[in-house]
């Protein structure tokens, strides 16, 4: 476990160099590229000083990280130089909510899906959830979320078509979301179920005279769920992903479309504060991950 | 090995009921999560709802770049004057305006002008933000385009007079500006006014929840009388799609300019929805660049010019929905002309090629008389018009190569003219002084103007750069002959192939009356504009 908190700040570390010094690494002068062509001398001068642009490189980046921890970070453009956190903190709930609902669409989706598919190989159950499930990687999302819109919302009248002013806003933009991720997570469910229902405690416990039910989920689904914990972990990035195009399509006032924002009017350090956001979200979920990998398998718990 | 479970309809159905239960279940599990953070009450649908396709960088005419701040702010912050379809100028807050000299300008505010905050409205504000503009402390982004104004000068409570340090008529484009209480136009009242601004517009600051709405509601005190519309809710949407889908649903009364024509059609089936059009201020061209290889004879660029056949691309890309265009200026500007359009017209252009010494090696098809690149940017709608030029130039035996660029690596391509032609559009053409922008020798893109001028294919022309320099300095009735010259000029040299000016959308919905669009996208109307009888609360 030290080991791997050290890794993952390790990454932290990485992720803030990076974000913090790409603009030094590209070619030409970032200042011109911001401010556009109508931008006076003073402005130039103003803008350089507030992202640091004038010190170097490691002076920025302890000034930066400074004002990130003590929440002092504020916009880059002038005139307006808001704080960045509070507008972080208004759009992260929004974005997590997302992420989670459309894990838990994920999951009660593709758990069964991939348990029966598995249960049942090669029957008609097999070959139906496996056909949906290549038709759900395929579907791209700003396809589907325009598509869900047009049956619920438009057709079927039941849910608003975007926005978040109440939880009914949520449905299509989580659905959107947790179907892609479900095709595909019901695809490993099965993979790795039939490779449980192959070992030998599943013939023993099938000789002990165990009720079918008890030995696909009490002996061969828990023992599948492992690396499936992995791949849940690092879908968790895609999912972040994915949640830019989501936010998008629905108007979702999450990080993604405060990225989108910030990337519009060139407001470098909240675009800076955003990836690092990000990415912390995404180390602590994979370190998370491997944590539910001792509550889930008791070799790995006595292990460490 | 076999499957676990015993063969059997009933056990089918178990799996299919599992599943379904999960689903629900998984459902209600979004619900909750959703519910306990997301959680507010949808506005009550009063007023109308606006879509923005990105938020409006400033409500502070001062600081506001982009057209969304810009049309926003004329509603809450609007200026002495604006400008109509024709671009003429009209007063807003003033009653009259004239010139004294050809350095002195005299405005007569309206008799009883009040600010959102019950404030009144004098000459000495029109001073202080006119002041406080040009304080650089302000750090206004508009700074530079005052440099001809000397001082604002108090006369009475209703009379202001703008004093020029040399003639100069285009300074009136910049007397549009939104005025602002005295003491908010310094630099200690920036904050103030970008947290909640105070103008004296038709419709009042209401609330800024976050960058994606925004409410504004009637003023009394506005002096044509309070707008008769009850709420205006301005919504940020995105995406494209979306936008539609919204209208679609009924849940957004008005869109402006902010819909491709490709979408228009559907929007046109609905009943609940109106598609309202007028011909439009911008300008989308063809740049050339003069400085060197073919492009830099005159010739070459006309017979460009008859390859040409606009009207085919605006029926069919645009969906009818733009007007082939003469020059830059568009044909309701006070200051237009009729031109000799540059008529689709292959045999003379064919002569014209010949002449400049291109001839055809192999009769029509085959090898081509002469080869092009084009750039566009990566967008949809200019890639495939940069495609159907490419077919009508190859009839003509021009050869042009089409390469689509990420925007930012062209316009650095276009700026730096690392270019043979680009397609690029002027989103808005309303002061003739732009000609001098886009084509006077001063503006040609370079390290003394951070490569920020428009004459980005270099036309260097000393009879043309006489011709605007003059016409900016005279007096404004007399600049319409110069302007005139100045165009038949340019269309002699054709810098640029002018391909047509955009038609300026709005859709509409039936709850929303009276709304009249403007050729310039303006948002102004809805002061005029009313709730359809049928749908008042």
């Amino acid at each position: 476990m030290k080991r791997r908190l050290a890794s993952s700040a390790v990454a932290l570390v990485g992720a803030l160099l990076l974000v913090s010094l790409f603009l030094r690494l590209v070619p030409g002068d970032p200042v011109d590229v911001m401010l556009g062509e109508q931008a006076t001398e003073v402005d130039r001068a103003a803008l350089r000083r507030a992202v640091g642009l004038d010190l170097p490189w490691y002076e920025e980046l302890g000034v930066f990280t400074r004002q990130l921890v003590t929440g002092e970070l504020r916009t880059s453009l002038p005139p307006f130089q808001r704080k960045v956190l509070p507008a972080i903190g208004a759009a992260l709930p929004y974005t997590l909510a997302l992420t989670v609902a459309s894990m838990l669409v994920a999951l009660a989706l593709a758990l069964p899906l991939g348990v029966a598919a598995a249960a049942r190989r090669g029957t008609v159950v097999d070959a139906a959830a496996m056909s949906a499930s290549v038709a759900g990687v395929a579907l791209p999302r700003f396809w589907l979320g325009p598509m869900l819109i047009i049956v619920f919302s438009l057709k079927l009248d039941w849910l608003p078509v975007s926005g978040a002013e109440s939880w009914r806003h949520g449905v299509l933009p989580s659905l959107t979301l947790g179907l892609a991720l479900a095709a595909f997570l019901a695809r490993m469910t099965r993979a790795s179920m039939l490779e449980s229902l192959r070992e030998d405690y599943v013939t023993v416990a099938r000789a002990k005279g165990l009720s079918p039910r008890a030995v696909l989920w009490k002996h061969a689904f828990r023992n599948a769920l492992l690396p499936l914990l992995t791949v849940l972990g690092l879908e968790f990035g895609t999912l972040l992903g994915g949640a830019i195009v989501t936010e998008k399509v629905f108007s979702w006032p999450g990080m993604g479309t405060l990225l989108l924002t910030a990337i519009e009017k060139r407001d470098y350090n909240t675009v800076r504060a955003t990836v690092l956001v990000f990415t912390f979200c995404y180390v602590v979920v994979n370190t998370l991950t491997d944590a539910a990998y001792a509550l889930a398998d008791p070799r790995v718990r006595r292990r460490s | 090995m076999k499957p676990p479970a015993a063969p059997g309809v009933l056990r089918r159905l178990r799996w299919l009921w599992t599943i379904g239960v999960s689903s629900i279940l998984g459902l209600l599990g979004v619900s909750g999560v959703l519910g306990l953070t997301g959680c507010k009450a949808e506005p009550p649908a009063d007023g109308i709802t606006v879509l923005l396709e990105a938020p409006p960088d400033s409500l502070d005419d001062r600081f506001a770049l982009t057209a969304n701040g810009q049309r926003l702010a004329a509603l809450i912050t609007p200026g002495l004057l604006a400008f109509d379809d024709t671009s003429q100028p009209v007063p807003v807050l003033a009653e009259s305006f004239r010139d004294v000299s050809p350095t002195v300008m005299e405005f007569t505010l309206r008799p009883g002008l009040t600010f959102h905050d019950g404030t009144a409205l004098t000459a000495e504000d029109v001073k202080a933000t006119y002041d406080g503009m040009r304080d650089a402390r302000v750090r206004s982004p508009r700074v530079e385009r005052y440099a001809a104004l000397e001082r604002v000068e108090v006369v009475d409570a209703r009379t202001v007079r703008f004093h020029l340090k040399h003639p100069y008529a285009p300074l009136v484009a910049e007397l549009s500006a939104g005025i602002l209480p005295a003491e908010r136009a310094g630099p200690e009242g920036v904050t103030a006014q970008g947290e909640h601004p105070v103008g004296a517009g038709p419709f009042r600051f209401e609330s800024q929840p976050d960058e994606e709405h925004l409410t504004l509601v009637p003023f009394p005190g506005w002096y044509a009388g309070a707008p008769a519309l009850p709420r205006l809710r301005f919504r940020v949407v995105r995406d494209e799609t979306t936008r539609v889908l919204e209208l679609l649903k009924g849940r957004a009364d008005l869109a402006v300019n902010v819909l491709s024509p490709a979408v228009l059609p559907v929007l046109r089936r609905e009943p609940h929805l109106r598609v309202l059009s007028r011909p439009g201020t911008g300008f989308t061209y063809v740049g050339l660049n003069l400085r060197e290889g073919p492009l830099a004879d005159a010739r070459v660029r006309k017979a460009l010019c008859h390859l040409v056949d606009v009207k085919p691309v605006v029926e069919h890309k645009l969906h009818g929905l733009a007007r082939p265009a003469g020059g830059m200026l568009p044909r309701a500007h006070w200051a237009w002309i009729p031109l000799p359009e540059c008529q689709y017209a292959p045999d003379e252009a064919a002569r014209l090629l010949d002449a400049a010494g291109y001839p055809d090696p192999d009769g029509p098809g085959g090898e081509p008389r002469l080869t092009l690149s084009l750039k566009t940017s990566t967008d949809r709608l200019r890639r495939s018009v940069g495609l159907v030029l490419k077919e009508q130039f190859s009839r003509g035996g021009v050869r042009v190569e089409v390469r689509s660029l990420e925007f930012g690596t062209f316009f650095e391509d276009v700026r730096r003219g690392r270019f043979e032609m680009f397609t690029l559009k002027f989103a808005s053409v309303m002061e003739p002084d732009l000609l001098r922008g886009a084509f006077h020798s001063a503006n040609v893109p370079g390290p003394e103007n951070h490569w920020g001028g428009f004459n980005r294919g270099a036309l260097r022309d000393t009879v043309l750069d006489a011709l605007l320099e003059e016409a900016a300095r005279l007096p404004r009735e007399e600049r319409r002959r110069r302007y005139g010259e100045a165009q038949a000029w340019l269309s002699e040299l054709t810098p640029v192939l002018p391909l047509w000016h955009e038609d300026s959308v709005a859709v509409v919905s039936t709850r929303l009356e009276g709304f009249e669009p403007s050729a310039h996208g303006l948002l102004t109307p809805l002061a005029r504009a009313r709730l359809a009888p049928e749908s008042a609360p």
